[in-house]
């Protein structure tokens, strides 16, 4: 959609031939040290790990709501477009949902590898319990799975019938399929897809807020035998870094493939949009964060207390200053502070890769910290920090996501062939 | 058939010096148990079984161990064994009749006479012995694996099959436990009481424990933990033994995705090791800390085959342990030796405790020793704030 008018010009992918090769390179060694690793927890075990009966939990189940977030996050961004239809922001819309879609993808393969059983993780299918979050949750996955796919559809299929209007031979039966032979393009067949967008959009929004990544949130929030997890805030902060880390991997999207794959320039108020969204996102988030540690301070119930100096003063803390308060929200801060800077691609491509490292920490800062102290005096402190294997099928996994992205915006109309907004 | 007049499964006569591990409960000659002369033959059925295992083992000469010569023991036992008749006497079963049958047992022992024959000749007297007893006890002698009697022959005396662990814990569901039956159905609430005033703090609990459940590495039903308090002069310390408190109100329950773990009537909280994905979550909202994972580690440097013999928890006997298999990747906890409770027998901490610190029984029986116990104004639980109200009490 570079250049003419009416003409529509579709050509995904790379731009620049040997960045393509550089990055399947990049991406192709990822995965292989992620096989290698997942071939040593298959035949080693849960012993591969550094996890214990007393850290059960550990880089697996962080880097799973880590992506639980970033998926919620990037849907909600997506329904800004289709569903508040803010203006400019169509342009992202199915960058968004896919990102979503693959993060969430991503954030499965974790739950997958950190059975005990792995062979039994259709299990939860099979048998439920009402009063555990874990239940409603892996169900609650599936729905919204099922809610990001057919988002994408009904954002994308007009473009994917044009598409298939314009090829032929086996690529036009792909995209056709894809469209699932609704190939009309008329202005009525769009009004009808975006009148379910945004129905799906709608339904969407309560679940990816309330159910998956609250409830994912709720599944922390309710072990009570964890002081530092058992608080009502804690389910909403979860929704607010998860927006945080979902507007910047968006942002971050966004430029990298408008420059890399469109060989366009960046729209600097969009850009600027999401800079600002992305500013409001930090405030709550430190906000809330800075609310929640002083009410479990001033509660001075030893287990609190203990937790959180173990966070800001123990071995990790480092986790805790440089990545969590540094790189989630200072720094990002800094960048953000200036309007130029704001529209400046480069500038905010380094603040959102910042904050989507930094929530990493925070998504660890979760996790581990509340293991450490034992449940009960008398019983052993826990120490963790994740083994090779456990980095390494961290690594391929999230390799396998960046594949899957790359392949999917090489091949699907992810930018609207008409242009940014709605005509 | 097999019947034992007047013995009900819940009343375990046998005892045994090894650790309470069910496969060598047998090791030794029980012939002269004097409860009757069909015990003679289930005993040598079994004893047959188990010589023939050590032999298999070549254990006679095993490093560090003194080799006492075999004939030695057979005398020392011979020597210990009291007169049949005098024993059979104080019994109201009929002597003639019981010598008989122990005679023949020994036969059947020796291969001189088999099971069937055995039971064909026996079976009509003893039923007129013992009674409606006779044919409502089942009999664990026929055992699945090895057995001496045909499946014909057991079926047509009526009798239970199946390996010893089996045929005595489904005895005991199918005596004890209404129209539903199953592990865990008893009538009974078990509860622990214990007493921390009686506690030396010498950790046999924790040791008969991983004996008793066969525990690998990094699992450990039981743990004293030890707190000390003040400074030095005025120091006191207090040992708590922890066990899983059976909670009334789990979180372990209430978090598990699969409903793999739940509680059972008699109040003990249940694993499904065959449903149970391992997620761990139970691991993290037990406020107790008594829920482990099996990460699939072995004691095979310390000891041989060590595997080899796991225990039947929750009754059911899964063989040997074997990589990939539950419970292997699944999480772990006390069940208050379910499968001994179903035999009517105490659990392995509560038998082995040195001070008698440790009480098990029923909670819902205002008689009962625990119940007074857990009534007493010494009385307390862990975490009582949380609501989870366990059924393990401590004595303060």
């Amino acid at each position: 959609m570079a250049t003419q008018s009416s003409h529509i010009e579709f050509d995904p992918g790379f731009e620049d031939d040997r960045l393509r090769a550089a990055w399947y390179a990049v991406v192709a060694v990822l995965v292989a040290v992620g096989a290698y690793a997942t071939y040593l927890r298959l035949t080693g075990g849960m012993a591969s790990t550094n996890l214990t009966s007393i850290v059960p939990w550990g880089a697996w189940v962080a880097f799973y709501i880590y992506f639980v977030g970033l998926s919620a996050g990037a849907f909600l961004v997506s329904t800004m477009a289709n569903v508040f239809e803010v203006e400019g922001m169509h342009r992202i819309d199915r960058d968004a949902l896919f990102a979503a879609v693959i993060s969430m993808a991503v954030a499965l393969l974790f739950v997958w590898i950190d059975l005990g059983r792995m062979d039994r993780m259709y299990f939860p299918f099979l048998w439920r319990q009402l009063t555990s979050a874990l239940s409603w949750e892996v169900h609650a996955y599936v729905a919204y799975i099922g809610i990001l796919v057919t988002e994408l559809y009904f954002s994308m299929r007009i473009d994917l019938a044009r598409v298939a209007d314009r090829t032929s031979g086996l690529r036009k039966r792909f995209y056709a399929a894809l469209a699932l032979g609704r190939l009309d393009t008329s202005e009525a067949s769009q009004a009808f897809d975006r009148r379910w967008l945004k129905r799906a959009g709608v339904l969407g929004i309560p679940l990816a807020i309330f159910m998956v990544h609250g409830g994912t949130g709720v599944l922390f929030a309710v072990s009570k035998a964890r002081p530092y997890w058992n608080s009502g805030l804690f389910p909403v902060i979860f929704v607010i870094s998860a927006l945080l880390s979902g507007t910047a991997l968006v942002m971050v999207i966004y430029v990298l493939r408008t420059r890399l794959f469109d060989g366009e320039s960046v729209d600097p108020d969009l850009l600027d949009r999401l800079a600002q969204l992305l500013i409001g996102f930090i405030v709550i988030d430190a906000a809330l964060t800075a609310i929640e540690t002083f009410i479990a301070i001033a509660s001075v119930h030893p287990h609190e207390i203990e937790t959180w100096q173990v966070i800001m003063y123990g071995p990790m803390s480092w986790s805790f200053w440089w990545f969590m308060i540094g790189f989630s929200w200072v720094f990002p801060m800094v960048l953000l502070s200036k309007k130029s800077w704001r529209r400046t691609p480069a500038v905010m491509v380094l603040a959102g890769l910042s904050v989507v490292v930094g929530i990493v920490a925070v998504r660890f800062n979760i996790v581990v910290p509340a293991q450490v102290m034992p449940v009960m005096e008398g019983l052993p402190h826990g120490s963790y920090f994740p083994t090779l294997v456990e980095w390494g099928t961290s690594v391929g996994m999230i390799g396998v996501g960046l594949l899957l992205y790359t392949l999917g915006a090489e091949t699907l109309p992810l930018t609207p062939l008409t242009g940014g907004d709605h005509e | 058939m097999g019947c034992l007049p007047g013995e009900t499964p819940n009343q375990t006569v046998w005892v045994s010096p090894f650790p309470p591990v069910s496969t060598y409960s047998y090791v030794y000659d029980l012939q002269d148990q004097p409860a009757g002369a069909e015990r003679t033959a289930r005993r040598r059925d079994d004893r047959r079984r188990v010589v023939a295992m050590s032999t298999a083992d070549d254990g006679d000469t095993l490093p560090g161990i003194p080799n006492v010569g075999k004939a030695d023991l057979d005398a020392m036992v011979e020597n210990e064994r009291p007169d049949p008749r005098d024993e059979l006497a104080d019994v109201e079963a009929d002597t003639d009749l019981g010598v008989e049958m122990a005679e023949d047992a020994q036969r059947v022992a020796r291969g001189e006479l088999s099971g069937d024959e055995y039971w064909e000749k026996h079976d009509e007297a003893a039923a007129a012995e013992f009674g409606e007893a006779y044919r409502e006890t089942p009999n664990p002698a026929v055992d699945a694996g090895d057995q001496t009697v045909s499946t014909e022959t057991a079926e047509s005396l009526s009798c239970a099959v199946g390996s010893m662990d089996t045929v005595s814990t489904e005895s005991a569901q199918v005596e004890g436990d209404g129209p539903e039956g199953g592990i865990g159905a008893g009538d009974q609430k078990w509860g622990m009481v214990i007493d921390l005033q009686k506690c030396v703090g010498c950790d046999s609990c924790t040791v008969a424990c991983k004996s008793e459940n066969r525990t690998p590495p990094g699992v450990s039903y039981n743990v004293v933990m030890e707190e000390e308090h003040g400074e030095f002069p005025n120091v006191t310390r207090t040992n708590v033994p922890r066990p899983c408190m059976q909670c009334d109100n789990p979180p372990c329950v209430q978090v598990c995705p699969v409903s793999a773990t739940y509680k059972m009537d008699d109040g003990v909280v249940n694993i499904d090791y065959d449903r149970c994905i391992g997620c761990r979550y139970c691991n993290i909202a037990c406020p107790y800390g008594a829920r482990y994972f099996d990460f699939g580690e072995n004691y095979d440097d310390e000891v041989d085959e060590a595997g080899e013999i796991t225990s039947p928890e929750y009754g059911v006997d899964r063989g040997p342990r074997e990589e990939g298999k539950s419970p292997i990747g699944n999480i772990r906890k006390c069940s208050f030796c379910t499968h001994r409770l179903e035999r009517g027998e105490e659990p392995a901490c509560v038998e082995t405790c040195v001070g008698d610190a440790r009480n098990m029984g029923d909670l819902e029986n205002p008689d009962s020793d625990v119940a007074k116990m857990a009534d007493s104004s010494r009385a307390f639980q862990l975490k009582e704030d949380e609501g989870t109200d366990p059924n393990v009490y401590y004595l303060k």
